[in-house]
């Protein structure tokens, strides 16, 4: 066992860089005929460190997605809801596991990662900066949230990298669970009480705008698109996924009596209230099937919100890197011990 | 709003950590058999300090969203294996002598030297198909 050797490394993109053109032809043409690219294979450096990024990205969320589910835990409704949200929390903290296991292998240390995303070098998706303050968020999180995580992770399935691609599948294997249960919740809420149906509509409200922004900026402010179209690192551009997610939820909201709002956010992630005290929101027009082009229309979220959180200005960035380094630091004296490094016995082999 | 205090309490700190890396445990490969008598399929990876601790995690990582009755955890450094660029296990070269399609028209045309056609095809029939 190697403890304590593990250092920095610096993976960076580096378009200049020369890469063996009979290698590269190569590589491109295996890509170009679905083939896939495996660990010991030879790939270029911005490849590796384009799947290394996205996927660490991915671990990070995986990991992060778990703390606003979690701590709904103790507070389910029922025990079957309670026994659920236990296996789907567990799921995700386990698909985290598997996904770091990806990037390791393409040269960054699992440690590296975890203190990466704990003093804040690495980011996680920008949909678990909002806040989740009812139980009806967490029925919206498993249903619009994790309906978004398929969707894409679907597309990610028929990429080129296999080890990545092998945990994609079996990731959506469990995501399938994790949206039928959050759909299951969805149609109980909106089939009971008016106070119900108006607490998953607030949460709605709050989640709609985030999951539209899930899917990442329009084609035209993504820089990465290109190159990661080409090596099939992503298989469908933030526009397209994007409008297949309205495409399906959009109807499925409306027949569920749900309103799709175009709302303000406070600073704490809730529809902000005007002056005269009501939500600051207005129903959006722009949800209606276009027989034209086959598709439906709706307003774009706010893209300028989307770069602030982004940038940790979010509602909730800093509680769940807080808390996420919270955890990292009371497991200390346990890592310390199972890797034998504390003055303890190392462990049998 | 608001949870737990423990979400509002811990303040937010971009600082380096205070204590030095751990280092990464050993990979370990986890292959599982899905019932017995079928082969053992390559399934994941776990990363664990040792075999014990290897297989706990399978078992949790592995066995649990599947019936699943048999389980190897393997340490990676202990495999070894060929690689995909400069080594050929299949050999280019014809291996029709080896295989049951390398015989099947030649013994077919020879058969028909002995035995009519009505009767050949239900002899077919039962012969054995492709298999090695």
């Amino acid at each position: 066992m190697s403890a304590g050797v593990t250092t920095a490394v610096e993976l960076k993109m580096d378009w200049e860089i020369q890469e063996d053109p009979q290698r590269t032809a190569d590589f491109q043409a295996r890509i170009d005929a679905k083939g896939l690219i495996e660990v010991d294979d030879w790939m270029p450096h911005n490849y590796r460190v384009g799947m290394l990024r996205m996927c660490e990205h991915h671990a990070n969320s995986e990991i992060v997605g778990a703390l606003p589910e979690g701590e709904w835990i103790t507070r389910a409704p029922s025990l079957l809801r309670k026994l659920a949200l236990i296996a789907k929390v567990q799921d995700e903290v386990g698909h985290g596991q598997m996904l770091y296991h990806v990037c390791q292998d393409l040269g960054k240390p699992r440690d590296q990662m975890l203190r990466d995303l704990c003093t804040g070098k690495t980011k996680y998706h920008n949909v678990f900066n909002y806040p989740a303050p009812t139980w009806a968020d967490v029925a919206m999180i498993q249903w619009l949230v994790d309906g978004a995580a398929i969707l894409n992770q679907k597309s990610l399935a028929e990429g080129s990298y296999g080890p990545y691609v092998r945990t994609m599948k079996r990731i959506n294997m469990e995501e399938a669970f994790h949206f039928k249960s959050g759909e299951d919740m969805v149609l109980t809420l909106m089939s009971g009480t008016p106070r119900q149906k108006k607490m998953a509509q607030e949460a709605f409200d709050r989640w709609w705008a985030p999951c539209l922004m899930f899917f990442g900026p329009p084609d035209s402010d993504s820089t990465k698109t290109g190159p990661f179209m080409t090596w099939r690192i992503k298989t469908k551009t933030n526009d397209t996924l994007r409008q297949t997610y309205v495409d399906r939820f959009a109807p499925a909201a409306k027949a569920l009596g749900l309103i799709i709002h175009v709302a303000h956010k406070d600073k704490d992630g809730m529809v902000a209230i005007k002056p005269d005290g009501n939500p600051d929101m207005v129903v959006d027009e722009q949800i209606q099937f276009d027989e034209e082009s086959g598709h439906w229309g709706f307003t774009q979220p706010d893209w300028d919100e989307f770069f602030r959180v982004i940038k940790g200005n979010g509602p909730c960035n800093k509680q769940r890197v807080a808390l996420r380094r919270f955890s990292h630091e009371q497991g200390h004296w346990v890592r310390q011990a199972v890797m034998g490094s504390a003055g303890l016995p190392p462990s049998a082999n | 709003m608001g949870l737990s205090k423990i979400r509002q309490i811990e303040a937010h700190d971009d600082s380096e950590l205070s204590f030095p890396p751990e280092g990464d445990a050993k990979p370990y490969e986890v292959f599982i058999q899905l019932n017995r008598g079928q082969p053992h399929v390559h399934s994941g990876t776990v990363d664990a300090v040792d075999g014990k601790m290897a297989l706990s995690y399978a078992k949790k990582h592995f066995g649990r969203d599947q019936e699943c009755v048999h389980m190897w955890v393997v340490p990676r450094e202990a495999m070894i294996s060929t690689n995909y660029d400069g080594e050929i296990i299949w050999p280019l070269t014809d291996q029709g002598y080896r295989l049951v399609r390398g015989y099947a028209i030649d013994v077919r045309r020879k058969w028909e030297r002995f035995r009519d056609q009505e009767e050949l095809d239900r002899y077919q029939d039962d012969d054995i198909k492709e298999m090695f």
